[in-house]
């Protein structure tokens, strides 16, 4: 408890600070390459100067000798902040009934008291963006940093990506259970050609929206996409079968204004090189799943961000959504990890849980990497981050120092001290 | 009603009768020639053994003479056979005139008594009132069952098998596991009064998953015991202990009639008597290759006489096959590949899925070529007309046309215990024949003109050459018709096994100038050598020694060595459910029965280090099923992946899995439904243990009646003794330490504690009880019950001197144990040296297998991993698995692997893209061969694993 209080007096008085300077720190800033020995200079919030010495003057200065200064990592899609315990329905706020909901905005449900939220920051996690779930259309994702009061206090931006599942292509095969009035593949091969015209559709119609008589009757669901439909906000698609990414890729060949983002991507390194030519950045998050094929290679999706980004495809990487996006958050770093084990560079490992997902989400120029006149979102840390045995001893969001606590390191201590039984 | 129907149908067996009784009413027509001579056909009285140009005399039913140039009776009608040729006729072993066939969702026996919780033998349980399986659940038990007091076919299935050739036929139960008696009949006559030949033929016993009516069910409603694989097995073993107990107490019964209760008499029992006293054989159905080593083993067990049907599966190990020793009654409904709408969806066809397409018509030669007899039957064909196509592709596969011969003839004669009435043409037989013209059975044109069956003429239908003509298509179809027959004569798959099993195997192997990690008192040395010889550990560290001349030397710069990776927590690699979940204690039911040799996930956690795994039972109920440590020897059938002399062990739970709190509304009245409950069953249990002990010891001092032999109790009673490893799924503190104090109540030391996610909470009493932990990394807040789990819990637990492992609980997890100890030295400060224990030396003192395994101290095997640099950094890669001195996993042998696969792959495809017939538009449940290409085989229905868990009905990891 004493030191959840020094650790909120330290966040008060940093947050009044005007200046800090972060001394002699590893400076890992992703976007201009490692300082050996770097200095960064903080002002109101904002990285005021970076480079091998700075001299200004600043209102307190913090020795970092030893330590590694990465940028905040930046989650590109995940369920924290809206799923608490998935076994609980109550404690369940990731997805939505329907199958095209864009109006629905997933910062609305994030419970700033999550306590999942500090345990995924006490690993570096700075930003990250709620991702809304279920059937086509999902809903829009904001960026929200890992602290604040309120929603409103975590938000950085609202609506930085719309959501489409894409449908599944699975055939169900004719077997031993197969009710009597099972679909025939053909007709299972024609309804998911229909529901692929069904999203056209609906971008059709909200097209047509925008031309409508000014006085015409609002609807939030076109007016949530017309940001989409300019290209100013991307479109993630979600799909990670070979099928559902070529359906996906060959739909979107037609609307070239659409900012398109491949999110899961299991087998995209099957289409690498038309990823790269329609510059389409893909958030893979099928490093840690077991291959579907007996086929691949047995680190068919260890390797899958490598080539994909030999290829020159853009690659940020994240936890599946299925899987523990939330409680689970905390081991992105490892995810990269494991993918740069098996190719991809180390920077490319370090940026794609850093400024690529900031890009992606259209905050390149505020969070990902330590620049001068970005949002100050950085950690410490002992060590490459990227390995596990690595200790992150301080964290700022925007310039203010975080506490590393959480539920866990307050059990620890609690039973820690525990008096031996008896 | 009785003497109508036997003058209406029932005259040729019964010729033999008064000659008043053969005089018919006016009104119908007399009765035909009883004696007959066939002239001028080519006969082949047994395979390999024809007469060029011969005679057949039949009289009332029998053959009386066979020979050339034999004189013809006066009396006889003259048949002119020239241009025919006569086999004795043909005999299906396996034939169900049910609408259902394998695959089919059970049907089922009698209803299960409310109250009786089980639909197998098994008593019911003390302090349980739920009838779980619901009412209407259906026996699987059902021996008494006899199909001489069901056999009532229809004309229309009489003449389908006719048409093929056959004149008698084994009539089979399909339904449940212990499925009764089959009839061996004449196909003469739907009558069975003058059909059955031979009432009682086999007993049968299925070996396959339950499946509940539908996939939706099988999540939502409670289902009766057993629902999982090693659920049949156990309910298999216990019915027949139970049959033979009966039989032994009813014959004590009969000597102390006054001096003890009278016994039970349970039919059920007495009908499974003669099987399990090898009067009648049984006929297994296993739905595995697996499944018919586990047959076999059954066989041995309750020594019995077996026969098998084949699984079709037979191509993925027929060695275990050969090594049934017993006789094969061989399906030909291979699968026939369906069209596909668009190209991408052939590359998600699962490779088995085409390798078992491509190999089907391949298994009966290839059990031939293992040395086994085998009968050929029509069962499992979606219509019987294409039995001689298929028998056909499956000579073209291998199989001779002799062994063919046999295998309709002699052997299914042989096997049914009708060798002497049926199978060959000689004097004495019944009047058995097929005629065939156009030459041969299996010549391309031939055709089957007649049968003759018990003396009586069976014409095929006339034969409208004109309709034929029509719809003979054009020469090109006709061309691409035989163009895929060619092809599909040919295999294209590789052997099942040829990339699998160890990629060296030398002598001796040494590793020079690496850092090793012994886990052992040498701790961490660098710059060392290792040096094993006849798979075990000879030296370790610096040390000179003259190396034989067939030693492998390995120098990698940079590598670290640790001792081959322990997993104490693992659901990979179980056939047909990971949890019999029904009841609240299944200790009778076995891993060891269910393991799945076959997994891919094998090869891909040796990739990751791992050497030894201990294969769990789930945690869907209090008292779970008995679990099995393997070692990861890729190639190797399920037997000789088994851990020898790693000791028995058991998986128990507490808390949410077993009160079934995430299970939905309709699983409301298993006891437990609390935590409050948890030990009061497991108390229970035990108390009931205990008096089944002294039950035996008390019979064995004062005899008495004999006891009932029971698989549940007496693996409990084996925990009280000391002789079996508790392993506990447990989460929170309250529980753990309720659960500790019920069994130091019973003077049980717990084996492990498993996830025990609060462990830390309660780490002191764990010490002082002596139980280990088995624990997550950082698994935390999936349910609500782990919400205070927190990652430090491992180094908590340690550092107040419980024994601390870290499990994977999940095929994905398993590949990166070495990453997950790592997670020990972040979050609880723990030592690197002590990390590692956690999943090499630790996990194996856990499951008392640190004799062989977990450290690299001289004596132990030779099972180590060769890693790319620190072992607990993010950076370094598994490059070389070793288990016994023989290297299993290599990654350059990995990768030509994989192209290898998915070149025959590409292959297949292509094949079967050329090969796939008809429309994608026919409705999918109208054509069983395509259904049966997408039919998923045991060995490939892979349990959904999640983390926890261990709850196969999960899709996710939630629960």
């Amino acid at each position: 408890m004493g030191k959840l209080i020094t650790f909120l007096l330290l966040a008060l008085t940093t947050a009044h600070a005007d200046t800090l300077l972060l001394r002699g720190a590893v400076v890992h800033t992703v976007a201009n390459g490692t300082l050996d020995t770097g200095d960064v200079l903080i002002r109101d919030g904002r990285i005021a100067a970076v480079a091998e010495r700075i001299d200004e003057k600043a209102d307190r200065v913090l020795e970092l000798k030893g330590l590694h200064l990465y940028p905040g990592l930046v989650s590109p899609s995940t369920d924290l902040g809206l799923v608490e315990i998935p076994a609980l329905r109550a404690a369940v706020d990731d997805k939505e009934t329907g199958e095209f909901t864009p109006e629905v905005e997933s910062w609305n449900a994030v419970n700033p008291d999550s306590e999942l939220i500090p345990v995924a920051r006490a690993n570096g996690i700075t930003h990250f963006a709620p991702t809304p779930q279920g059937k086509f259309i999902t809903g829009s994702s904001g960026m929200m940093a890992a602290r604040g009061w309120t929603i409103e206090d975590m938000l950085v931006r609202r609506h930085t990506a719309m959501h489409l599942v894409w449908p599944g292509h699975s055939l169900k095969v004719p077997g031993p259970n197969a009710p009597a009035d099972a679909k025939s593949l053909d007709e299972q091969a024609r309804e998911r050609k229909e529901k692929v015209r069904e999203i056209e559709r609906f971008l059709a119609d909200a097209e047509a929206w925008a031309k409508r008589d000014a006085k015409s009757p609002k609807v939030p669901a076109w007016e949530a996409m017309q940001p989409v439909l300019r290209g100013e906000v991307p479109l993630i698609i979600h799909a990670n079968g070979q099928r559902e990414i070529r359906a996906a890729l060959t739909w979107s060949e037609a609307h070239p204004k659409l900012r398109i983002v491949l999110l899961g991507g299991r087998d995209a390194w099957m289409h690498a090189e038309e990823l790269a030519r329609r510059k389409i950045a893909v958030i893979y998050t099928e490093v840690y799943a077991l291959p579907s094929r007996s086929t691949d290679s047995y680190d068919v999706q260890f390797s899958a961000p490598s080539i994909l980004h030999k290829a020159g495809v853009t690659v940020a990487i994240s936890e599946g959504l299925e899987r523990a996006s939330s409680s689970g958050q905390r081991n992105l770093p490892y995810i990269a990890a494991q993918a740069a084990a098996f190719g991809l560079p180390v920077d490319a490992a370090l940026a794609s849980i850093t400024l690529i997902p900031a890009q992606i989400h259209g905050l390149g120029d505020q969070l990902g990497s330590i620049e001068a006149g970005k949002d100050a979102s950085l950690f410490a840390a002992t060590g490459d981050i990227l390995d596990i045995r690595s200790q992150v001893k301080h964290l700022w969001i925007s310039g203010v120092e975080q506490s590393l606590e959480s539920r866990h390191t307050r059990l620890a201590e609690r039973y820690r001290s525990r008096p031996k039984a008896k | 009603m009785k003497i109508r129907f036997l003058w209406a149908l029932g005259f040729a067996v019964v010729s033999a009768a008064f000659a008043a009784d053969m005089l018919r009413p006016p009104g119908l027509r007399p009765l035909e020639a009883s004696s007959h001579a066939l002239v001028g056909a080519r006969v082949v009285t047994s395979p390999g053994k024809e007469l060029e140009k011969g005679t057949i005399i039949l009289r009332e039913g029998r053959i009386v003479a066979v020979g050339a140039g034999i004189d013809v009776p006066k009396d006889a009608r003259m048949h002119d056979m020239t241009g025919t040729t006569i086999y004795a006729g043909f005999i299906d072993a396996h034939v169900s005139f049910a609408k259902s066939t394998r695959n089919a969702p059970e049907e089922g026996g009698p209803p299960v008594e409310e109250g009786v919780l089980t639909s197998g033998a098994v008593a019911p349980f003390l302090g349980v009132n739920s009838a779980a399986g619901g009412p209407g659940a259906k026996s699987v038990v059902t021996p008494e069952r006899r199909m001489t007091r069901e056999h009532a076919p229809s004309q229309k299935s009489l003449d389908a098998l006719r048409h093929e050739g056959f004149t008698a036929a084994n009539v089979v139960p399909d339904t449940g596991v212990i499925r009764g008696v089959s009839t061996f009949v004449s196909l003469a006559s739907g009558d069975p009064d003058v059909a059955i030949i031979r009432p009682d033929t086999f007993q049968h016993v299925s070996i396959d998953a339950p499946r509940s009516g539908s996939d939706e069910d099988e999540d939502t409603k409670p289902r009766a015991y057993p629902a999982s694989l090693m659920g049949v097995i156990a309910v298999v073993r216990q019915t027949f202990i139970d049959a033979r107990h009966q039989a032994a107490d009813h014959a004590h019964y009969a000597k102390h009639a006054k001096d003890r209760p009278r016994p039970a008499q349970d039919t059920s029992l007495e009908a499974l008597l003669p099987a399990a006293e090898k009067k009648m054989p049984v006929l297994f159905e296993p739905a595995s290759v697996l499944m018919v080593e586990r047959a076999a083993q059954l066989a041995r067990e309750f020594d019995l006489q077996p026969a098998l049907l084949a699984c079709g599966q037979e191509w993925r190990r027929p060695e275990l096959a050969r090594a049934a020793k017993a006789p094969f009654i061989v399906p030909v409904d291979f699968p026939e590949v369906a069209k596909l709408p668009e190209d991408d969806d052939w590359l998600a066809v699962p490779f088995e899925t085409l390798r078992a397409w491509d190999h089907a018509p391949s298994n009966a030669a290839l059990l031939r070529r293992e040395g086994v007899e085998i009968a050929l039957t029509t069962h499992g064909l979606a219509k019987r007309s294409s039995f001689r196509t298929n028998a056909r592709l499956a000579i073209a596969r291998g199989l001779s046309a002799d062994d063919a011969l046999a295998a309709l003839t002699t052997v299914p004669a042989k096997l049914c215990g009708v060798g002497d009435q049926l199978g060959t043409i000689e004097v004495g037989k019944l009047a058995h024949l097929t005629v065939v013209e156009k030459g041969g059975y299996f010549d391309k044109d031939a055709r089957v003109r007649e049968v003759w069956i018990d003396g009586r003429q069976f014409q095929a239908p006339i034969k409208d050459d004109k309709k034929d003509a029509k719809d003979k298509k054009d020469d090109e179809y006709e061309a691409k018709k035989s163009e895929k027959k060619v092809l599909r004569e040919k295999l294209t798959a590789a052997p099942a096994q040829q990339d699998r099993g160890p990629l060296l195997s030398p002598k001796s192997v040494l590793i020079k100038n690496a850092t090793i990690w012994t886990c052992g008192p040498k701790g961490l040395i660098e710059n060392a050598s290792l040096l094993i010889t006849n798979g075990k550990i000879t030296h370790v560290g610096s040390f000179k020694v003259e190396l034989s001349a067939d030693t492998l030397v390995i120098d990698i710069p940079g590598i670290h060595i640790t001792p081959g990776l322990i997993d104490c927590h693992s659901h990979s690699m179980i056939m047909g459910g990971v949890n019999e979940g029904t009841l609240p204690s299944t200790a009778m039911v076995r891993v060891e029965d269910v393991v799945n040799s076959e997994s891919e996930t094998i090869h891909q956690q040796l990739a990751g280090g791992l050497t030894t795994t201990n294969l769990l039972h789930g945690s869907a109920n209090p008292i779970g099923g008995q679990n099995c440590v393997i070692k990861l020897r890729d190639g190797a059938a399920p037997e000789d992946l088994k851990f020898k002399g790693a000791p028995g062990g058991i998986k128990f739970a507490l808390g949410e899995n077993v009160k079934q709190s995430g299970w939905g509304d309709a699983f409301k009245s298993r006891f437990p439904q609390s935590r409050m409950g948890v030990p009061a069953f497991h108390t229970n249990r035990f108390t009931a243990a205990q008096q089944y002990m002294a039950e035996i010891e008390k019979q064995k001092r004062d005899g008495g009646p004999p006891v009932r032999r029971d698989l549940e109790l007496e693996t409990i009673a084996e925990i009280i003794r000391g002789e079996r490893l508790v392993h506990c799924h447990s989460y929170r503190q309250d529980e753990i330490l309720a659960f500790l104090r019920v069994m130091e109540g019973f003077k049980v030391r717990v084996g492990t504690l498993q996830h025990i996610l609060e462990g830390y909470k309660v780490a002191d009493e764990i010490a002082q009880h002596g139980a280990g932990a088995s624990a997550f990394s950082d698994w935390w807040a999936y349910k609500l019950e782990v919400y205070d789990a927190i990652p430090h819990a491992g180094s908590i637990m340690r550092e107040r001197g419980v024994l601390v492992s870290f499990n994977s609980d999940s095929s994905d997890h398993a590949r990166r144990l070495n990453l997950e100890a790592a997670k020990a030295v972040k979050y609880g400060g723990t030592s690197e040296e002590e990390a590692l224990k956690f999943v090499t030396l630790n996990p194996a003192k856990q499951l008392r297998i640190d004799k062989s395994v977990g450290s690299l101290e001289v004596g132990k095997d030779g099972d180590f991993v060769i890693w790319s640099g620190h072992p607990l950094s993010t950076s370094s890669i598994c490059l070389q698995t070793w288990i016994e001195g023989k290297q299993y996993f290599e990654r350059e042998a990995a990768k030509r692997r994989a192209d290898s696969r998915h070149t025959e792959r590409l292959a297949l495809i292509a094949k079967a893209k050329k090969i796939a017939t008809g429309s994608s538009t026919s409705s999918p449940s109208d054509d069983k061969a395509k259904a049966r290409f997408f039919f998923r085989t045991l060995e490939e229905r892979q349990n959904h694993l999640c983390v926890d868990c261990c709850m196969e009905r999960s899709l996710s990891w939630e629960n």
